[in-house]
């Protein structure tokens, strides 16, 4: 044991301290019933698609379990990830202030930056068990005789990570700043609240608002939710990770005056800041959905790929009017993805468009490529796919050879995951508690 | 010889000056007492040293003026404090020994010198005042830093446990380690301390041995320490 490195001493204390702690072993005992309301919702739902109880037939052949079932269920984690574990996050820097442990821990040769690696690392390793229910309700999902594809799977997974990283780094900076682990709490919320403002206000004006609420947690969520990976999301989340660890680190040095502190924050910040606006141009992508949901047919991406000019697209409609937002899920956000001189430029006078349905132009999309342009009232991704061949003078591709989705239906109830999710695991997690607790003491 | 110099140490709360102009030197192998009474500066002053608080302006420096690291240089026990309060007593001194690469080999002395054998298994955060006091203490001590500051030591025990204390406190003191302690009850300091920093609002009144105080005072030799704080405050 004596031989170990200081920082694997540190370690070891904060798995401690996360195991000895009422905030985690509330947050493993509540993720059980949350992850069982939603599994079980979905599963139900999914089942009645797929012809259960007599519903016709056929209709889950279009099914996904990735949007049918894993989704919805994995919702539950979004939802702990923003009301449980911030109060994990700042419970694992706060205590230390409030003891007065950080003022004995920061004499020793661990350096601040690397404190907050270790309590980073032991917050998600934290998270991690936390997940198990989910886990749980993928093994659950198998003996059902579900479909599960390991890269959609992973890309959910990978986007939870990323979203709890998101929150613990949040977390820690709010709790290094603040005095009080109740003042760090509110902050953390109320910056929580900020983004889905932010989410809020793209919505309505549309242009560099919806440029960055793209990295706000719940987009980046859903995102990766449908399996696509994007890089920029990747390396953005990573970098709001490390700034968030950064000024923890910045702030849990006592012996350093606030203001000195205050003026390496905003350094660092405007480093970061800039490092984030230059990954948010990384174009490479991944669709990991089995169902190919964020792409478009293979023959059609090869077409487009060979687009040799900019493509301008102005579309007529408000940022509140339900076609945009049809337009921007079924066609638009798979067309970011194939070509590379995309430029998509709204324009509207009023941010619901109601009283605009009469006004010349409202809800044309106008297509310029090659020296060329047309105007269409289309709105479907087929639609749009015709307006752009047309206007470029390409040829429609020919149908290649391309797997299709058949779906998975699956009309099974949830047998035996009320039992474990409302039983068997919260008595687990007492039972568990109890000992762990007993066994650190 | 000098362990470290401390000359000018000024620090303002906003326009309260809690130490101003602070000057003295901490000397290899000797019990050196802070002595003030309450609110007097001591913590905030053992803080600055211990590089856990910033100061405006001085410098703390070795003996050869070279500006020292607290880390390296010495190790502070703050005043009602309960670290890791889930965790057992055992458990942190194995901590300490283990984060702070420390004397691994004086556990089971210090343990049977704070009389902590009955206490090992317990939480932190259970423990009464004078428990976690020698806990904290026992913490200290197996550091690796040559200078051992302790914010008042003695508070929370009774007289036994601080004759006691104090004699383990003697033992390591006078096998090289540097002691350095706050303690506001004049005549605990007097018994136990080889010379003596009195601080008053944040100003150093003087610092020496008691004849060498009494003498700045411009009072008898044989006066003790308490006349003679109250002489220079």
């Amino acid at each position: 044991m004596r031989s170990r490195k200081p920082f694997l001493w540190l370690i070891d204390k904060e798995w401690r301290e996360l195991v000895t702690s009422r905030a985690w072993w509330l947050l493993l005992l509540l993720m059980g019933p949350l992850t069982g309301v939603s599994f079980i919702g979905a599963v139900r739902t999914y089942s009645e698609v797929s012809g259960l109880n007599g519903t016709s037939a056929g209709v889950g052949e279009a099914l996904a379990p990735l949007i049918g079932v894993w989704v919805p269920t994995f919702s539950s984690l979004e939802l702990a990830a923003v009301f449980l574990l911030p109060f994990v996050a700042i419970r694992i820097v706060g205590a230390d202030r409030q003891s007065g442990a950080l003022r004995l821990e920061l004499q020793g040769r661990v350096s601040p930056i690397a404190r907050i690696f270790a309590k980073a690392i032991v917050a998600l390793a934290g998270w991690l068990v936390a997940m198990a229910p989910m886990f749980l309700a993928m093994v659950l999902w198998l003996i059902y005789g579900g479909s599960m594809y390991p890269p959609e799977m992973a890309s959910v997974i990978g986007g939870h990570m990323l979203n709890a990283g998101l929150t613990v780094a949040l977390g820690f900076a709010a709790a290094s700043i603040t005095e009080h682990p109740s003042t760090a709490a509110i902050v953390t919320l109320a910056v929580t609240v900020g983004t889905w403002i932010l989410n809020f206000f793209a919505a309505l004006q549309g242009g560099y608002w919806e440029r960055a609420a793209a990295y706000t947690p719940a987009v980046m969520v859903s995102s990766f939710g449908h399996g696509l990976v994007e890089l920029n999301a990747i390396l953005v989340g990573l970098l709001l990770v490390l700034t968030g660890l950064g000024i923890a680190a910045i702030w849990q040095r006592l012996g350093v005056r606030v203001s000195r502190r205050l003026l390496e924050s905003l350094l660092f910040v405007g480093a970061m800041s800039a490092a984030i606006v230059l990954s948010s141009f990384a174009r490479a992508n991944w669709d990991l959905s089995e169902n190919r949901g964020n792409s478009f047919p293979l023959a059609d991406e090869v077409a487009l790929r060979g687009l040799r000019s900019p493509l301008k697209i102005q579309v007529n409609l408000a940022p509140e009017d339900p076609r945009r937002a049809d337009l921007e899920r079924r066609a638009f956000s798979k067309l970011r993805r194939v070509v590379p001189g995309l430029d998509i430029e709204y324009s509207s006078a009023t941010g619901i468009g109601l009283f605009e349905q009469t006004r010349e132009g409202y809800g044309e999309l106008r297509y310029s490529v090659n020296g060329r342009s047309s105007t269409s009232r289309v709105t479907t991704a087929e639609g749009v796919l015709e307006s752009i061949y047309e206007t470029a003078q390409i040829s429609l591709p020919k149908d290649v050879h391309e797997t299709v989705f058949r779906g998975h239906p699956l009309a099974v109830p949830p047998v035996g995951a009320a039992a474990l999710f409302y039983g068997l695991w919260p008595g687990l997690v007492l039972l568990a508690g109890l000992l762990v607790r007993r066994k650190y003491r | 010889m000098p362990l470290f110099r401390v000359s000018g140490l000024s620090k303002q709360f906003g326009k309260l000056a809690a130490l101003a102009d602070v000057r003295f030197e901490v000397r290899e192998g000797e019990i050196l007492g802070l002595i003030g009474p309450n609110g007097a500066g001591k913590s905030t002053l053992f803080e600055c040293l211990a590089g856990v608080m910033p100061y405006d302006s001085g410098s703390i420096v070795d003996a050869n003026d070279k500006p020292i690291d607290p880390g390296k240089a010495l190790f502070y026990v703050p005043d009602a404090i309960a670290p890791w309060p889930g965790q057992s007593v055992s458990w942190m001194l194995e901590f300490v020994v283990g984060f702070y690469v420390g004397r691994a080999g004086l556990r089971s002395e210090i343990v049977a010198q704070m009389d902590l054998g009955a206490i090992l298994n317990q939480p932190i955060g259970t423990l009464s005042k004078g428990q976690r006091k020698r806990a904290l203490i026992a913490a200290g001590l197996l550091t690796p830093q040559p200078a051992l500051l302790i914010d008042e030591p003695f508070d929370g025990l009774d007289l036994r446990q601080m004759r006691d204390i104090a004699a383990a406190l003697r033992s390591h003191a006078s096998r090289g380690r540097t002691l350095f302690l706050s303690i506001h009850q004049i005549g605990d300091a007097a018994r136990f301390c080889d010379r003596f920093v009195l601080l008053n609002a944040g100003r150093i009144r003087g610092d020496g041995t008691i004849p060498q105080l009494a003498k700045l005072a411009g009072s008898p030799a044989e006066q003790n320490l308490e006349e003679v704080f109250l002489a220079l405050t």
